[in-house]
């Protein structure tokens, strides 16, 4: 079955005549767009092999291409027509890599809402598929580091190390990450943030507790930021996880 | 409210009175009064949640995307707890929290290969192997099946009379359905399990009705904001994606807003967070129509219960959703 997709057709393969005549007749109007066929030879169905032993990946090959997910995703509706699972599930299964890299600045950005998962009528998990996709693609080194990769290697690095996450943490050592400076006391190393250079909506919202007279909150917080919330009895699971993460080609810092 | 009559009557109870509370790291922290509130109405619906002692983090939607092994342990070790002090349901209040208890609930259910590997790595880990498999639910549909809107109607003291709430689910309460409802695709011979089936007991999965039938019980006015009390809030990439969160948050406060919501009440600690934060930021762009405050449905339910404001940590939300109570005489 052949999926006539306008975005695989490079511009370069598209005829336009204003007047097409041949052999000396005038088949003009509904011929006068003429698409050059294209041989792909650079497909690699190795990808797909890859993405089927990914556990997540194992649902790709029930997907009929209905575009259900495609129509309920708030990424493609609200943001960006570029991205668009369904096409991506095509592309992967047909293992045309290139395409796939010509994507990557949107294929990163869905943001786990499940819609499609949910409403597929035959049952792809098709965020975990999309996920897969991506995790193979930056495997091979195909595509580039993106943000939202390295926030949850960020996250996983916490999880790993305590057990437990720490939102301040969490989010000041994602904003140090961006490249803001983070104001530190010299002592314990803890950032402070009602100073350094970091944005202003966060400076601003910090200080509302403050304003509020919110007193046993602020200390609530401030006590996690300077003892980070652990599970007890977390040393041989960290031992378990990292030799998970090993096997799983995971690298953490 | 706006859901059809044939949604409205799932078998109510099934869930158990006493069951495993799974906090999550964030109620332990920025979303204590989640937590708190959380305790004052189970104590007061007279049901009883036993704290998982020595939990870990569940993963959230961060790990899974990095590791799929490390974030079955990470769920399958809380399980395991949850086994050891004679569970077999676990309820969780967060969104994020539940998602990831029932997806490694999927996993481990449909294939035997994953739940033979994570019990070998459990032992290793030092911890007890699992018998079974613990149900997940959210806590929103334990408080609906094990109490329901009478038992909140019947402990109502102070009715928030007047207050026009928009219900705000957001996106992994119901969804998806594979995982929150019924995990039979993939292994049909697990239909003939006599287990009870979550399908029985489950909010409907595109029209979630749960919260405004408890708060309207407990007095409260609900403001349709269909289909934005299902969409995505940037969840995950509420910090990584900047830009796709903010007009996701923008979209569903205007929404509320315009519809004429006092408040919005929300039942996900980090779709509440992301509501606040943003919100701010909207604010401080000067993007109108947004400055509606955000409260946990508890907080909310809490207060009709005749506690005060202080008793379920308003002070906590940075949205300060306080003036509006007083000026409806609610707190």
């Amino acid at each position: 079955m052949a999926i006539h997709e306008r975005s695989l057709v490079e511009p370069e393969r598209i005829l336009r005549k204003d007047r097409l005549v041949i052999d000396g007749v005038d088949v003009s109007g509904d011929w006068n767009l003429i698409i050059l066929p294209r041989v792909i030879e650079d497909y690699d169905l190795s990808l797909l092999d890859e993405i089927l032993q990914q556990p997540e990946g194992k649902t790709i090959l029930q997907c009929y291409q209905c575009s259900y997910c495609t129509a309920s995703c708030p990424v493609h509706n609200y943001w960006d027509e570029r991205y668009n699972p369904r096409h991506f599930i095509y592309l992967a299964r047909l293992g045309m890599v290139d395409e796939l890299q010509k994507r990557a600045d949107v294929m990163w950005r869905c943001v786990s809402c499940h819609k499609c998962t949910h409403r597929c009528p035959k049952g792809v998990l098709v965020e975990e598929v999309l996920k897969a996709i991506l995790r193979v693609l930056a495997k091979r080194g195909l595509i580039e580091e993106y943000p939202s990769k390295k926030f949850d290697k960020f996250f996983l690095e916490q999880v790993v190390e305590y057990g437990r996450i720490e939102d301040g943490e969490l989010l000041f050592g994602w904003i140090e990450k961006q490249g803001y400076k983070v104001f530190k006391d010299p002592i314990l190393k803890k950032p402070i943030p009602l100073f350094g250079d970091i944005p202003e909506w966060l400076k601003t919202l910090a200080v509302k507790p403050i304003k509020n007279m919110n007193i046993d909150f602020l200390i609530l917080n401030a006590k996690h930021m300077l003892i980070h919330p652990k599970t007890k009895n977390w040393g041989k699971m960290k031992q378990v996880l990292r030799k998970v993460l090993q096997e799983e080609g995971v690298e953490l810092h | 409210m706006a859901v059809p009559v044939q949604f409205r009557k799932p078998p109510l109870g099934g869930i158990g009175k006493k069951v495993a509370y799974y906090p999550g790291c964030s109620l332990e922290g920025a979303a204590r009064a989640y937590d708190v509130s959380t305790r004052i109405v189970a104590k007061e619906l007279g049901l009883e949640l036993d704290y998982l002692e020595d939990y870990n983090c569940c993963g959230a939607m961060e790990t899974k995307n990095v590791t799929f092994w490390g974030t079955m342990l990470l769920n399958a070790r809380n399980m395991s707890l949850a086994r050891q002090q004679g569970h077999s349901v676990i309820v969780a209040p967060c969104n994020g929290c539940s998602f990831s208890l029932q997806r490694a609930e999927y996993f481990l259910e449909t294939d035997k290969n994953t739940l033979d590997r994570i019990n070998q790595l459990l032992q290793e880990a030092g911890e007890k192997p699992l018998d079974t498999v613990p149900h997940t639910y959210h806590i929103l549909e334990w408080f609906y099946h094990e109490a329901g809107p009478e038992k909140v109607k019947e402990k109502t003291r102070k009715p928030l009379r007047g207050l026009k709430v928009a219900n705000y689910y957001g996106c992994l309460y119901t969804r998806p359905h594979f995982y929150s409802r019924t995990y039979s695709h993939l292994a049909p011979e697990n239909e003939e399990q006599d287990r009870p089936r979550k399908r029985e007991t489950a909010d409907d999965d595109e029209h979630p009705y749960y919260m405004e039938a408890l708060l309207e019980a407990a007095g409260a006015t609900s403001v349709e904001i269909e289909p934005m009390h299902t969409q995505c809030c940037g969840g995950p990439h509420s910090l990584s994606d900047e830009e796709v969160s903010e007009k996701f948050v923008m979209m569903i406060l205007q929404t509320a807003k315009r519809n004429g919501a006092d408040i919005i009440a929300t039942e996900c600690p980090l779709c509440h967070a992301s509501l606040e934060m943003y919100r701010h930021r909207l604010m401080l762009k000067g993007v109108p129509d947004v400055d509606v405050p955000a409260a946990y449905f508890t907080q909310l339910l809490g207060l009709a219960f005749g506690y005060s404001a202080n008793d379920v940590k308003l002070k906590d939300n940075l949205s300060d959703p306080l003036p509006v109570l007083k000026k409806l005489g609610l707190a």
